[in-house]
């Protein structure tokens, strides 16, 4: 009895030993490569939400963490941010491009989500994402058919759920972006 | 000899196909078969896991003591789908962005397990590699027609290809759960007309 129980364990931590070691290679191998999409990935939403910037930097304010854009006379034309929030389903991770002067979005991007493909997961494309472009700041209202107002946001169809959870994140972030940028310029 | 291992391979494309046939590994095939792209990508998945590991364990099948042999074909199973996941964020970012989280999921394929259970723990290594080949490769092919039916349905395309116009109005419920209950359930019973006639 005895016997057979310590080789069952034996068998057990072998196996999950073994098998750790393994992964601890993999992970070393593969995470400089991940590092480098996720990186690239949120470089080009930076660029993708600030259209005039030429480059960019990391801004810590009220503990939370801004892009900056400037042009190549090197002035601000922009302040974007990574916001998330509860979507339809798991969180919705967007990034929010602003531009102070004029009181406006430039455009959003969505870095990461779990919609449902193919209807919630439209929340990507640019017929959706072209809702928020040039939008004033405020409050907005998700509508089920051709925005007629500039504060609406047509939402997809079969996916209104997914639709108004983008825009709350969105409202959120020009919140945030507005209070720790004062509101003006 | 030859002509057992055809056979072992070509049991798993067509006789015991196991979506059509056995009914097995359900969750991924309603879960992410809403286009081809995603079914294809979740099929080769599977199949790699499904081969790593019945070579594993058929090749080490007499050190597992049989009242411990579930968990151990399951530490196995998980320590190659972790390596899946991390290798396709890393080489894929596109392909795991859109199988998200049930990459980490192939760890409870019935259809793994079930393989292990059923063949690779009672037979040698080159028939275990000619069963997973033929399961793999019948899981991928079967994910990937219950992709391209829910795709073209759905949205009018086939592997992100636009085929039908502007003038289609799209399924909507086939891209949900229930457009696969439904295709699958059609499929399972063309499939048993073709095996009865054939």
């Amino acid at each position: 009895m005895n016997n057979k129980t310590s080789g069952l364990i034996i068998t057990l931590t072998v196996i999950g030993i073994v098998s750790a070691i393994l992964l601890a290679f993999v992970y070393q191998w593969t995470t400089p490569y991940i590092e480098k999409h996720q990186a690239k990935a949120q470089e080009a939403a930076v660029f993708t939400v600030l259209p005039e910037a030429e480059r960019y930097q990391e801004v810590t304010k009220d503990g939370m963490t801004f892009f900056e854009g400037y042009d190549s006379a090197n002035s601000r034309v922009g302040v974007a941010m990574v916001v998330t929030g509860g979507g339809f389903q798991g969180n919705i991770e967007l990034m929010v491009g602003v531009d102070l002067s004029k009181q406006q979005i430039n455009t959003i991007s969505i870095l990461n989500h779990q919609e449902t493909p193919g209807l919630g997961a439209r929340i990507t494309e640019k017929a959706y994402r072209n809702n928020f472009a040039n939008k004033p700041f405020g409050e907005y209202q998700v509508v089920k058919r051709e925005p007629t107002d500039p504060m609406q946001v047509e939402a997809i169809s079969g996916a209104t759920i997914s639709s108004e959870k983008v825009t709350i994140i969105v409202e959120n972030a020009i919140q945030k972006i507005q209070q720790a940028y004062g509101g003006g310029a | 000899m030859a002509g057992q291992l055809i056979n072992d391979f070509k049991n798993g494309l067509w006789q015991e196909n196991p979506i059509f046939r056995l009914v097995i590994g359900m969750c991924p095939t309603l879960a992410v078969t809403n286009t081809t792209e995603n079914g294809l990508a979740m099929g080769i998945a599977t199949l790699f896991v499904l081969l790593s590991s019945e070579i594993v364990i058929s090749t080490i099948k007499k050190l597992i003591p049989s009242n411990v042999r579930i968990p151990s074909y399951i530490l196995i199973i998980a320590t190659f789908v972790t390596f899946v996941d991390y290798f396709l964020k890393a080489f894929f970012p596109s392909i795991a962005a859109s199988l998200s989280l049930f990459v980490p999921l192939i760890v409870v394929n019935c259809l793994i397990l079930g393989r292990q259970e059923a063949f690779a723990s009672k037979n040698p290594v080159h028939r275990s590699i000619a069963d997973a080949l033929g399961m793999g490769l019948g899981f991928t092919w079967a994910l990937t027609l219950l992709g391209a039916i829910r795709e073209f349905l759905g949205m009018g395309s086939i592997f992100g290809l636009q085929i039908l116009g502007a003038w289609y109005k799209p399924m909507i419920i086939m891209v949900l759960p229930a457009g696969a209950f439904i295709s699958l359930g059609i499929l399972v019973g063309i499939m048993n007309i073709i095996s009865r006639e054939g």
